[in-house]
């Protein structure tokens, strides 16, 4: 009897052990709590706002990161940012940041049938994904929003521009009015300039013509509008010489123009009838086909002189050295920095960089236009100043001051 | 003398031939291999053509250039015309012009205006005539302006009011090469480019070498003095730096005459592989 | 008033720029975009006044007889044969008269320039004839010859093989030769500044040599060459660099602004 309920007793916690076994879900249980576990944080405090200082189409998402993101699990890869115009979405992903980062651009399209595009005046929601090694495994955050964008009509990341802008007007009027009173303006001597007129004076002896080459700028570049004004001058000097001049152009809007400078010259001189309209012509606007031909020109016609005002770009070692094989006095100025270096070598004078403005400025003969050159100098006088306070501010870490400078678009 | 020429142009033509005849055989197994011999040949008599310029002036160069020159210049009037009347002007223009053309219209109620740039473009070719010749200025005008109002504004931001936050450097340096005291620094004294010697003179040599520069392109004093000895410290930094720019350059340079002569040598003369 | 308009369009495009950089709106952005189209638009009408320049100077270098007048024949044939590949293309699998269509037209504009270049009247006469026979022939091998076609609404030009074959084996060689020079051109600048006996361009030249040794291993202390070159292009060459910028920045900026205000006027002549 007792064997019996020992040996009952002994089957029915072999029986309850079977059925345990079997009901348990050892694996499969474990696993999905242990999932759970690896899910991260979400991200919290999350802002969403219009971008600003743009033309619309664009939010700025801001987020602390998931408390998993460099502690805790420190299971965060990525953050995914998605974007819907219905809180109950769907939502479609714009984005993805490293993580670490607290912060989503989305920057859209503003063409309504791009697929980027971000509408306007509309309530856009933001969701944000803190995500795993396995994309599976992330945590959403709750919906946020709405945000509305807008394109503002003032980008307040532009005042210093505008101030400078301000300034720098002021004192170029303030200089031009001076001029126009008769107040005389100093300019220290410059030598490529001074060697214009003797160079025109040589080509006159040799009775040999002038090259003037404008470059491979448009008619829109300022340093093209400053050669017309030297260019001006030169030919001014040539119809009064009676010297032959030769522009040859890469741009034909550059040709209308110097054709029309060149022919006031010719008036403003008193000889229209000598003026020949072909002396400045269109050769072709593909840089070294007009490399060729001005190559050409320079060891066929033989110019006395040859002067490069304006815009060069790989062209100008080849232009300087063969107008040097020619014999011709060179005189050169352009604001191509990477070029000054060439013409430099090759070249007789050569004004560099903001010089062929002074130049252009200078051999205008008009007062006023010496006007801006005063307001340029006084501008480099405030950088110096500023850059001497501005010195202080760094060292002794006086951000206020250093950051007014900084220009955010 | 002309004979002379006449000599040296006939030589040239017949090996220049020669070369296209030898080429068009060893290629006689491909596709179009007469019309690639040509154009190699061609190709070759061109480059060498071009270089024939190192020498002196000559007739070979002088046709070279003249047919470079009308080539491209058609070249790019067709590549305008398709690229930018027909396949971008006309479908903005009118939805007629659009089909005659064989282009998809781009509806737009704005369309309108691109006439604004045609008749515009209409007035600049009235320079050709001698009494319409004024109207030219419209189109010039609107394009100076509209330029120079964008430079205006575009190069006070970049070349100044940047360039002035820039110029914001801490003599004493920054972490990690930061002043720490006399003792510190010649205790942990190091000649490395990266070391704190380093990292302070250049922080030096940049300061007082971009305002010596500015001094230098200073119009409205004389040079004279401290003045002008400073302006001469700045005239030699900017030829250091134009010395550095122009050493920089020739390794470049020198690789694409490498790249002219490996085609003469191997896709014409085929003597390297 | 004639010459009054154009500097007050000067001055309202230049304006409306001006505040249009502070106005970051898409209404604003909108209509710069719109002028960025329209100078594009009027530069496509400027290139034609080019070629014209480019054929009437050709045109007048035949006339004049002048020493190597005779190249402008090139030019001209190169100009006429680059357009007619741009409007035509072939339609079927050879190219049939195409390329005696294009030597007649040629002969065509040569024959042309002769006559205009004759002062003999019989010369003249023999020119008339010889243009009117190639023109005549042109046009019946471009009525009957179907191997080819004018394509004057459809770009089919551009992809008409001798359009890329002249681009790859005329224009390509000449425009990497003429760059190329520049390997031989920068030897002779430096030779040039090696001459200059003053201290400016010793000081160039020993910049220039020192940045080009940076590469050599053969050199003694290849490696303080190197990092003495590292440290020029870094900190001198910065320093240089944002002076020249901020010069060239204020000159373009004091131009542009005279140019706005009229004072500066030299680009649009007399009048």
């Amino acid at each position: 009897m007792k064997h019996r309920f020992l040996i009952v007793g002994l089957l029915l916690l072999f029986g309850l052990s079977s059925v345990w076994a079997q009901t348990e879900p050892p694996v499969v249980d474990s696993m999905v709590v242990d999932s759970t576990e690896l899910f991260p944080a979400a991200v919290s405090d999350v802002q969403v706002v219009d971008k600003p200082n743009d033309h619309g189409h664009a939010v700025i998402v801001t987020w602390e990161t998931s408390a998993d993101d460099g502690g805790g699990k420190n299971n965060v890869l990525r953050y995914e940012i998605f974007y819907s115009t219905s809180f109950d979405g769907p939502f479609d992903s714009v984005g993805a940041v490293p993580a670490g980062t607290g912060e989503f651009r989305h920057i859209g399209s503003k063409e309504p049938l791009d697929s980027a595009f971000v509408p306007d005046y509309t309530d856009l929601f933001y969701q944000i994904d803190a995500v795993t090694a396995d994309p599976t495994i992330r945590t959403t955050s709750d919906v946020l929003g709405p945000v509305q964008c807008s394109g503002q009509w003032f980008n307040t990341g532009r005042i210093p521009v505008l101030v400078a802008v301000l300034i720098f007007g002021l004192l170029t009027a303030f200089f031009v009015l001076s001029a126009k009173r008769g107040k005389k303006l100093y300019v220290r001597p410059i030598g490529g300039i001074e060697a214009v007129d003797d160079a025109i004076g040589r080509a006159t002896e040799m009775g040999r013509p002038i090259l003037y080459v404008l470059g491979l700028g448009s008619a829109a570049d300022v340093a093209t509008i400053a050669s017309f004004t030297i260019l001006g001058r030169v030919a001014k000097r040539v119809a009064e010489y009676q010297t032959e001049l030769i522009v040859p152009t890469y741009d034909p809007i550059v040709m209308s123009v110097a054709q029309e400078v060149v022919k006031s010259s010719y008036f403003d001189a008193g000889r229209p009838e000598d003026f020949k309209e072909d002396c400045v012509h269109f050769v072709t606007q593909s840089q070294f086909a007009y490399v060729a031909a001005v190559n050409g020109i320079m060891l066929r016609e033989l110019p006395a002189t040859c002067v490069y005002m304006g815009k060069f770009f790989a062209e100008s070692l080849l232009l300087a050295e063969t107008g040097s094989l020619a014999g011709s006095i060179q005189i050169s100025g352009t604001d191509e920095i990477a070029q000054i270096p060439f013409f430099i070598v090759a070249c007789d004078y050569t004004l560099i960089g903001e010089e062929l403005y002074a130049a252009s400025a200078y051999l205008g003969r008009e007062p006023k236009l010496l006007g801006s050159l005063k307001a340029q100098d006084w501008a480099k006088a405030a950088f110096v100043a500023l850059a001497i306070v501005g010195l202080l501010a760094a060292n002794f870490e006086w951000f206020e001051f250093t950051t007014l400078f900084q220009v955010i678009d | 003398m002309r004979r002379t020429t006449y000599i040296v142009v006939a030589g040239v033509v017949l090996l220049f031939g020669l070369s296209w005849v030898l080429h068009a055989v060893s290629m006689s197994g491909e596709a179009d291999g007469i019309e690639r011999a040509f154009m190699i040949t061609m190709a070759a008599f061109l480059t060498l053509a071009i270089y024939s310029f190192l020498y002196k002036d000559n007739p070979f160069y002088k046709f070279a250039e003249h047919l470079y020159v009308g080539v491209s210049a058609a070249y790019w009037m067709c590549q305008a015309f398709w690229s930018t009347i027909v396949g971008n002007l006309f479908p903005r223009l009118s939805e007629g012009l659009s089909n005659y053309f064989q282009q998809p219209y781009q509806a737009s109620g704005w369309n309108i205006t691109y006439w604004i740039p045609v008749i515009l473009g209409i007035m600049l070719l009235m320079r050709l005539t001698e009494k319409y010749g004024w109207m030219s200025r419209w189109p010039l005008a609107m394009i100076v302006g509209t330029t120079a109002g964008l430079n205006f504004v575009r190069y006070l931001r970049s070349d100044f009011v940047v360039q002035v936050s820039s110029t914001f450097m801490p003599l004493l340096g920054e972490d990690p090469h930061r002043w720490q005291g006399f003792g510190a620094f010649i205790s942990n004294l190091d000649l490395s480019a990266t070391g704190q010697l380093a990292a302070i003179v250049s922080n030096w040599v940049i300061f007082f070498g971009v305002i010596c520069g500015i001094i230098y392109f200073y119009f409205s004093k004389e040079h004279s003095g401290a003045f002008g000895r400073a302006s001469r410290l700045g005239i030699w930094i900017l030829m250091i730096t134009f010395g550095a720019s122009f050493g920089y350059t020739v390794m470049g340079r020198i690789s694409l005459l490498v790249g002219r002569i490996t085609f003469l040598f191997r896709d014409w003369l085929e003597i390297i592989s | 008033m004639r010459r009054q308009i154009p500097f007050g369009l000067v001055f309202i495009f230049g304006i409306f720029m001006v505040f249009q950089f502070f106005v970051p709106h898409e209404k604003s952005e909108w209509v710069y975009e719109f002028l960025l189209d329209w100078i594009i638009v009027i530069g496509i009408f400027a290139l034609a006044l080019g070629i014209w320049s480019l054929f009437k100077v050709s045109v007048e270098k035949i006339k004049q007889g002048k020493e190597g007048g005779n190249y402008s024949y090139i030019t001209l044939v190169g100009l006429y044969m680059m357009v007619a590949f741009g409007f035509t293309q072939q339609t079927g699998e050879g190219w049939g008269l195409y390329f005696l269509w294009i030597m007649l037209c040629s002969a065509c504009i040569v024959s042309l320039m002769r006559l205009r270049a004759s002062t003999d009247s019989g010369k003249k006469r023999m020119w008339a004839l010889a243009s009117v026979g190639f023109l005549v022939a042109a046009v019946l091998v471009a009525i009957f010859d179907d191997a080819w076609a004018f394509f004057l609404y459809t770009p089919e030009g551009l992809e008409n093989s001798m359009f890329e074959i002249f681009f790859d084996h005329i224009m390509m060689p000449i425009l990497a030769t003429m760059f190329s020079l520049l390997a031989f051109y920068i030897a002779s600048a430096a030779y040039r500044a090696f001459r200059a006996r003053n201290v400016l361009a010793s000081l160039l030249l020993l910049a220039a040599l020192l940045v080009m040794s940076r590469f050599n291993p053969v050199i003694p202390g290849a490696e303080y060459v190197a990092n003495a070159s590292n440290w020029l292009m870094n900190v001198p060459n910065l320093a240089a660099q944002r002076a020249i910028v901020i010069g060239i920045g204020l000159g373009i900026v004091g131009t542009a602004l005279k140019i706005i205000l009229g004072i500066e006027r030299g680009y649009m002549g007399r009048g």
